[in-house]
């Protein structure tokens, strides 16, 4: 029974009888906290009872599962059958027309079963002699180290493993690998990127994509229901090797740090050929920079990781929405005086052309000015709205791991100034990849295209950018820029290229721009009357010396490359330059018809 | 009421302590580490060196410390408590900041040349620190919310800590061994019941939103689940380590394959033979008679602690006690249900036997502060 709190039975009467009830309180507070105290042990030895139960039922479940996995036969075959996920040969990659651009290679690994070495020193030695690299001594130093096991080498050639073979020692072990081989070498060597050995096991290396389209389809590539399929990729072989020769001689030729070349399908965003310099070799990719900027390494992908602000090949983009939007017709008059200024900021171009120029001629000439007013009529939320359109502020959804990784750079505030710097190309620095999927919305017909390496993916998406009509006129100006313009140098009697140069001064890493590193870049397409192809190159710090003072632009640097490249490589897209057309004007009529 | 403050005269003193200290514990102690250093000599292939002979001298390490530690009255040690747990949190939030990475986890404080884990630490200081608490606070607030919720969150605080390590295993184990000493204060059943309640709620949740809407969780996290579930699915990945072990574990049969003889752990097929899987190495050796021996052994510690904590009248001492032997428990139990398939793996090492510096060191001393409740034991009165 449970004491009271106060204990009135004995306190009523004792306050009766006159006696001092606090002594009977506190006993009756002793009695109740010694009670507590019990009930506490009890709860607790209870409890501490139940935990115990609790531990050796435990133990029970554990004694039981042991006795079971005890008393079933060993299942080994779980081993031999467990291999299989990585034996599966990893999918080919191959090109448009089904030209090998990776594929595997049988070899085997090296590895040391020490405990099973007959005699090291022999072995040793005899491992000295087939692979001059390694030393003896050290070998012998590492068997008997008192490690039970040891890798030696990722893959032998036929004749190494036979040599291994013939030291005749069972503690040297060959394991199958699968090597990953890329025959073309250099070849389109940014979007193969490369492999590394995943989880390795004695008779199977698991193979990992690391960059490139061997990354971005890692999980496509490794899945074994798709063993003997390949990747057909969009690129063209002999077109690919073609414009790495024409840009690396560009390179040497105007002492660049890099060069870029992307050709594109203006309809369906098939990427035809996507070039960066320098570049390495697959096969034994170097390894990454750990100090410096990034796009010191050859492993840096310029036409995509690379985000520059690209300068006046953007000026296109302006132009061609306020011809969209119905607020200029190429006629028009623009004011040019210069300088325009804006929020305490003065745009000025790079020769005076006058009070005002046509819209036509604001692109030939490439008017900063001009085309900054365009930017005033279009205002800041269209002009972000249509280059969002474009896809301009998202990352490019071509099929490179690097792509993902590589976001364009946008002003922090897309106001009145930097509306007018974006529309020629400062204050949003994108990819040339980018630069090729806008203009092939520009040329093709106003129809938005996904850039795609992949044959049967991206393409055209449906959607309309601009009209055809505004397309028109745009082809229209984007030639007249080739024949009376700033490209002229990329006049090819027959092909009918059509462009716009860009020269961009290269930002300082500790802000401002540095006024004689460039980065000069051709966009156009061709044939402008009907055009199938767009191209895009990027020269980074060129420099031409052959005329008496040193020459960046565009127009002296990207542009000849861009024409030495269409006209070594029209012809491979079967393309024959026709002589026929004549009149430059001929072919917006005939877009329209 | 504390013994201190009227059995003082019953308690031995001096050197004498040493008479009266839990003498069958420490032969059990003492047969487990030699199994582990038979085990630890196999697996280095019939050679002291690497592992057997550090894991013996920190054994020796362990039992001075253990033998000093229980030289030192139990109130001392309630009175050290609240500072134990704090170092424990200061050397944690120490790892955080200038801890050693091995193996991808960030567990390791160098503290000039000497390199800890102080989440092992952390484990016993939490308990002390629980058990004081309980000590202090009146046994009829126990129950109270807030004063739940105090040690709820002495406990998250480190928790927390070691899952960022990361940690799963331990951040476990100082869940679990908290909660067993809150239990064993006497916390409303009504909390654990919420608590269990709570889990299992999220646990169906997580399963159930598999492939709706509303998936909780990543898919490469639910294959994870799978491949516990069922570790054959993925018997070269997550489930390696399980399979070979399951391997090991049925290769060595009812009486093993013989001394120094196993093939699975020789040769290479199973990871970590020396530390989290050793049992494997043992059972394949000595055959599920071996490895009952060891459960046996390890029952009899806990079995040893348990009488200690029941026979003693101090709360602390008692909660102590209990809780070191929970979670020594909790080690044993999470290491087995790990290798035999019962639990996932998240990396708790075979107390007393895995190869591990602090572990072994830790643990003796723990068992030092249940020899000192022992020997401290009050004697003579009710």
């Amino acid at each position: 029974m449970r004491a009271p709190l106060r204990p009135l039975a004995r306190i009523l009467p004792a306050r009766a009888r006159g006696e001092d009830t606090a002594p009977i309180e506190a006993e009756s507070r002793r009695v109740r906290a010694r009670e507590a105290g019990r009930r506490a042990h009890r709860t607790a030895q209870l409890r501490l009872a139940l935990l115990g139960l609790f531990f050796v039922g435990a133990y029970g479940a554990v004694g039981m599962k042991m006795a079971v996995i005890a008393a079933t036969p060993p299942a080994e075959p779980l081993r031999a059958g467990s291999a299989a996920p990585f034996v599966a040969t990893r999918a080919d990659i191959t090109d448009r027309e089904g030209r090998v651009l990776a594929t595997n290679l049988a070899t085997a690994a090296l590895y040391v079963q020490v405990r099973d070495l007959v005699d090291p020193r022999r072995a040793a030695d005899g491992l000295a002699a087939v692979f001059p690299d390694m030393d003896a001594d050290r070998l012998h130093a590492r068997f008997t180290s008192g490690a039970r096991f040891m890798w030696l080498r990722g893959s032998l050639s036929p004749e190494q493993q036979q040599a291994v073979h013939d030291i005749g020692d069972p503690g040297l072990q060959l394991g199958r690998r699968e090597r990953r081989l890329y025959p073309g070498g250099n070849l389109a060597a940014h979007v193969m990127g490369g492999v590394r050995f995943g989880d390795q096991a004695v008779d199977a290396a698991e193979i990992v994509g690391i960059a490139g389209i061997e990354a971005a389809y890692d999980e496509w590539l490794s899945d074994p229901a798709n063993e003997g399929a390949a990747l057909r990729l969009t690129l063209d072989t002999p077109i690919q090797a073609a414009i790495e020769e024409v840009l690396a001689g560009a390179v040497g030729i105007y002492d660049a740090l890099g060069a870029s070349a992307v050709l594109m399908h203006a309809e369906t965003g098939e990427i035809v050929s996507i070039v960066s310099l320098p570049d390495f070799d697959p096969n034994d990719r170097p390894v990454p920079l750990l100090e410096g900027s990034p796009d010191e390494s050859p492993l840096f992908n310029r036409a995509v990781q690379g985000v520059y602000e690209l300068g006046s090949v953007f000026k296109i983009f302006p132009a061609a929405q306020a011809l969209e939007l119905g607020l200029v017709e190429p006629w028009t008059m623009i004011d040019t005086k210069g300088p325009l200024r804006t929020g305490g900021f003065a745009v000025r171009d790079f020769r005076n052309y006058g009070d005002e120029l046509s819209l036509t001629d604001v692109m030939v000439k490439s008017s900063n000015i001009g085309t900054g007013e365009l930017a005033l009529m279009i205002g800041p939320t269209r002009q972000r709205a249509f280059l969002d359109t474009l896809g301009m502020l998202d990352v490019t959804p071509v099929q490179l791991q690097e792509a993902r990784r590589s976001v364009p750079l946008l002003p922090p505030r897309w106001g009145e100034t930097a509306s007018i710097t974006i529309s020629y190309g400062h204050g949003l620095s994108v990819s040339p990849v980018h630069v090729a999927a806008g203009y092939a919305a520009m040329v093709n017909g106003g129809l938005l295209v996904e850039p795609t390496l992949v044959q049967g993916e991206g393409g055209p998406t449906g959607a309309r950018v601009i009209s055809e009509e505004t397309s028109g006129q745009t082809r229209d100006m984007l030639r007249q820029i080739v024949t009376r313009g700033t490209a002229s140098m990329a006049e090819i009697p027959g092909y009918f290229l059509g462009g716009k140069t860009g020269t961009a001064d290269k930002p300082r890493p500790t802000g401002g721009y540095y006024d004689d590193r460039v980065i000069a870049t051709f966009a156009g397409a061709f044939p402008m009357h009907d055009p199938e192809w767009v191209i895009v190159v990027t020269l980074d710090e060129p420099e031409e010396t052959s005329g008496r003072e040193v020459r960046r632009t565009a127009g002296w640097t990207a542009v000849p490359v861009a024409a030495e490249i269409v006209s070594r490589v029209a012809p491979l897209l079967g393309m024959a330059p026709d002589m026929e057309r004549q009149d430059p004007h001929e072919f917006t009529r005939a877009a329209h018809e | 009421m504390s013994y201190l403050e009227a059995n003082y005269r019953a308690v031995p003193s001096g050197w004498r302590k040493i008479l009266y200290l839990n003498w069958p514990l420490v032969v059990l102690l003492t047969a487990v580490a030699s199994v582990g250093f038979l085990v630890l000599y196999s697996v280095a292939d019939g050679s002291w060196a690497p592992w057997a002979e550090q894991q013996s001298e920190r054994f020796v390490i362990g039992l001075v410390a253990m033998v000093l530690i229980a030289m030192v009255p139990t109130w001392f040690w309630r009175n050290m408590s609240l500072l134990a747990y704090l170092l424990g949190i200061a050397l944690l939030l120490g790892v955080e900041f200038f801890g050693v990475v091995r193996g991808g986890a960030q567990r390791w404080l160098n503290l000039g040349g000497l390199v800890i884990q102080p989440s092992e630490l952390m484990k016993i200081a939490l308990v002390m620190m629980l058990a004081a608490y309980y000590d202090w606070l009146d046994v009829k607030k126990v129950s109270r919310p807030h004063w739940v919720l105090i040690p709820v969150v002495l406990i998250l605080v480190p928790a927390f800590l070691v899952l960022e390590q990361p940690d799963l295993g331990t951040a476990m184990l100082l869940v679990a061994g908290g909660g067993l000493v809150m239990f064993v204060a006497g916390v409303s059943w009504w909390y654990f019941i919420a608590v269990g309640a709570g889990a299992g709620g999220l646990v169906y949740a997580v399963l159930e939103s598999r492939g709706k809407d509303w998936q909780l969780l990543q898919d490469y996290q639910y294959q994870r689940i799978d491949t516990f579930l069922d570790p054959s699915t993925d018997p070269l990945g997550a489930g390696y380590n399980i399979t070979q072990a399951q391997i090991a574990l049925g290769s060595g049969g009812w009486s093993g394959k013989g001394f120094m003889q196993g093939t699975q752990t020789r040769l290479d097929f199973l990871p970590e033979a020396h530390t989290d899987f050793i049992i494997t190495t043992l059972a394949e050796q000595f055959g599920f008679i071996g490895a009952l021996t060891l459960l046996v052994l390890y029952m009899g510690i806990v079995f040893f602690c348990v009488l200690t904590a029941l026979r003693s009248r101090d709360r602390f001492a008692a909660l102590l006690v209990i809780g070191i032997a929970a979670s020594f428990f909790l080690y044993f139990a999470i290491n087995i249900a790990m290798v035999t398939g019962l639990a996932p793996v998240v990396g708790v090492p075979l107390p007393m036997v895995s190869y591990g510096g602090t572990v072994m060191v830790i643990l003796m001393a723990a068992f030092g502060l249940v020899q000192s409740a022992h020997v401290h034991r009050p004697r003579g009165v009710r």
